[in-house]
């Protein structure tokens, strides 16, 4: 028998070491057990034992306990305090048939006790009994090698933090995810204490998972990191009961940071969505008001087909009396009166056909003063009808220049009409005229636009009213067509379109303000001379768009 | 001298008797009105007027195509008409009549002596 002939058998052919002083018990020994698949080995003194225990690792060894110089318990005591030899599983062989004896061996980390003289079947019995028990050990160790390398590829790429905690909630275990949530290697981490676990809402959480032994779920825990922002993340503590007894706690923590940049990344998005959908929006109002502009030509026709008719009635029944009876002075007044009012409402009807289409100025030489006390003349009953007082301030030295007088007329019967119905009853109306040089405070949003510029020599009219004035948000949108703060059916939206449409025809601008002490005011500027010639020889060219 | 004979049509009644009412005033014509443009032409044949006016919208029959049957109508091509429109402005016509394309507008409302000045023109050659 050599230890050579049994190597090559394997890892799996179990070793076993013989101790005995004795060469005859060894006989017996071997011959119980040779012929078997076993790596036999022998020792024949304790010191010679520890020898080949250490060099060759036996599985098993056979030990008498009666030995000159070292008797086989202090043999025991070595080879179990070596950690190279500690694992071998030792069988005390003795003549000794003691109960003192044989608990002393088995305290000693031995196995089994074989009594002498030795029956070679119950000494083979009992030698296959222990490797096989140690065979199904190796495996045991082997499969569980195996169970943690797959626990530990697990925990290793989880995306959750995993942490083990005893029962006292020391850190037995950290994976590599809990240490990039915990901002903290795993050095640094094993051993820690219940105390020493941040925030509060993470130690009350191990602290209650412990006592209570329930599972406790905490979301959206801010952890703090040194050095580094908070991190946010979800926390679950399940506690590991083995039986009965508590073993500790696993602790596992999400990180939401993934999760809260994929959510602050939807967000955005969705932000995005709305401004994309308020776009969309935008450009379907702008369409709605192309569409509302494009109906104002039909609305125009239909409007002046329904009124034109009974205002031709009207004029022709009126030029009809006027011929067959007889007018004293009132009477004259009364015609006169009533013939205005046609051609006032002739030209609000006008002034819708006039919008829907593209139009020349009709321009001549005419003063703008003229132009505001005709105005004023055709409003001047339903001023005195609402008692609204009227100041003009108009400047003599305000000079002409080329005018449409009738479209202008519309937009100041616009303008003091709009003023009438702001101030209802009992008020001022005013109007000035003069020729200034404007200022940066002069220049309203319109004014702008059409190019005026401080320092410009310009003709400026306003017209003032001592009404409630404007909101804020109003004053540009009251231009905008169907715009309009006035109850349904006192005004169409369309007068201050109308109103800026010709004023910008006449490469004029006008914007509204509120006044300091309260009620509206509309500025109107021009230049006092307009190229009027360009404007004759190319009256397709539209002037707005100079 | 004989009187002329003016033919109104217009779907508005008011306003063909209002009219009437100004041209017979004057003592020079005859009027005849017609509130229905499908019976234009026909009432053109019976009345055989010097001249027709027009309402260029009416519900049935258009005043355009009224004037387009009368100029296929050998017996009515000669008759001088006008139209009556309230879609054209007072500038597009200026005042009285205007011709847009070779034909006579007028635009509503039309002043008294519009009418009779238009009417003296169309009829005075």
């Amino acid at each position: 028998m050599t230890e050579d002939a049994a190597k090559h058998e394997g890892e799996r052919t179990p070793s076993i070491l013989m101790v005995d002083d004795i060469p005859a018990n060894l006989r017996i020994l071997y011959e119980s057990l040779k012929g078997r698949d076993y790596r036999l080995l022998i020792a024949n003194s304790g010191a010679q034992a520890l020898e080949v225990a250490k060099r060759a690792s036996p599985d098993l060894i056979l030990l008498d306990i009666m030995m000159p110089d070292m008797d086989g318990f202090e043999v025991c005591r070595r080879l179990k305090a070596d950690p190279e030899t500690k694992d071998s599983a030792v069988i005390f062989l003795s003549a000794l048939d003691d109960a003192a004896d044989k608990i002393r061996g088995l305290e000693l980390g031995a196995v089994d006790y074989v009594s002498k003289p030795f029956n070679p079947d119950e000494v083979a019995a009992r030698v296959d009994t222990h490797c096989k028990i140690l065979l199904l050990e190796r495996e045991l160790a082997n499969r569980n090698r195996q169970l943690e390398l797959v626990r530990d590829r697990i925990l290793n790429s989880m995306a959750e933090g995993v942490v083990g905690v005893d029962a006292d909630a020391r850190v037995r275990f950290v994976n590599p995810a809990a240490e990039r949530i915990l901002g903290a290697d795993a050095q640094h981490l094993l051993g820690r204490r219940l105390e020493d676990w941040e925030p509060e809402q993470l130690k009350r959480a191990i602290t209650r998972a412990l006592a209570e032994r329930r599972e406790i779920v905490v979301d959206g825990l801010s952890l703090p990191r040194a050095g580094r922002e908070h991190l946010p993340a979800d926390l679950r503590v399940a506690p590991v009961c083995a039986s009965d007894r508590l073993e500790g706690a696993v602790v596992v923590l999400r990180d939401l940071s993934d999760r809260r940049r994929v959510e602050a990344k939807l967000d955005r998005t969705s932000d995005e969505l709305r401004q994309s959908h308020r776009e969309l929006k935008e450009a379907q109002m702008q369409l709605i008001q192309a569409a509302k502009l494009e109906s104002v030509g039909r609305l125009a026709a239909g409007v002046a087909h329904e009124v034109k008719n009974p205002l031709a009635i009207v004029q022709l029944g009126l030029d009809y009396l006027a011929q067959v009876v007889e007018l004293d002075g009132t009477s004259i007044e009364v015609v006169n009166d009533m013939q205005h009012a046609i051609s006032r409402a002739d030209t609000v009807v006008r002034g819708l056909v006039d919008f829907s289409r593209e139009r020349d100025l009709d321009l001549k030489p005419y003063s703008m003063n003229r132009i505001l006390a005709d105005s004023l003349q055709l409003v001047r009953y339903e001023l005195v009808q609402r008692q609204i007082a009227v100041e003009t301030a108009l400047s003599e030295t305000v000079p002409s220049r080329m005018y449409d007088p009738d479209k202008m007329q519309q937009v100041f019967l616009n303008l003091f009409m709009n003023a009438m119905h702001a101030m209802d009853r009992v008020g001022t109306l005013t109007v000035a005229t003069e020729t200034i040089v404007v200022a940066q405070d002069d220049l309203g949003t319109h004014a702008k636009q059409v190019g005026f510029l401080p320092g410009d020599r310009l003709i400026r009219v306003r017209v003032e009213d001592t009404g409630p004035g404007i909101q804020p948000q109003d004053l540009e949108r009251l231009f905008d067509p169907y715009f309009t703060t006035k109850r349904q059916g006192e005004g169409s939206g369309l007068g201050l379109s109308v109103t800026r449409n010709i004023v910008t025809l006449h490469g004029g601008s006008i914007d509204l303000e509120n006044r300091p002490g309260g009620g509206a005011r509309a500025v109107l500027l021009f230049r006092p001379a307009q190229d009027s010639a360009k404007e004759r020889d190319e009256p397709k060219e539209d002037p707005a768009g100079r | 001298m004989s009187q002329k004979k003016i033919l109104l049509v217009d779907d508005e009644q008011a306003l063909t008797r209002m009219m009437r009412l100004n041209l017979e005033q004057t003592g020079r014509y005859e009027v005849r009105e017609e509130n229905r443009g499908a019976n234009a032409v026909r009432a053109a044949r019976e009345f055989m007027p010097d001249l027709i006016f027009l309402d260029v919208m009416m519900p049935d029959m258009g005043g355009d195509e009224v004037a387009e049957q009368l100029k296929e109508d050998p017996t009515l091509k000669h008759i001088r008409y006008a139209f009556l429109t309230a879609i054209i402005t007072k500038r597009e016509t200026g005042t009285g009549a205007a011709e847009i394309s070779g034909e006579t507008f007028l635009a509503k409302p039309v002043k008294r002596e519009e009418l009779l000045a238009v009417v003296e023109e169309l009829l005075g050659d």
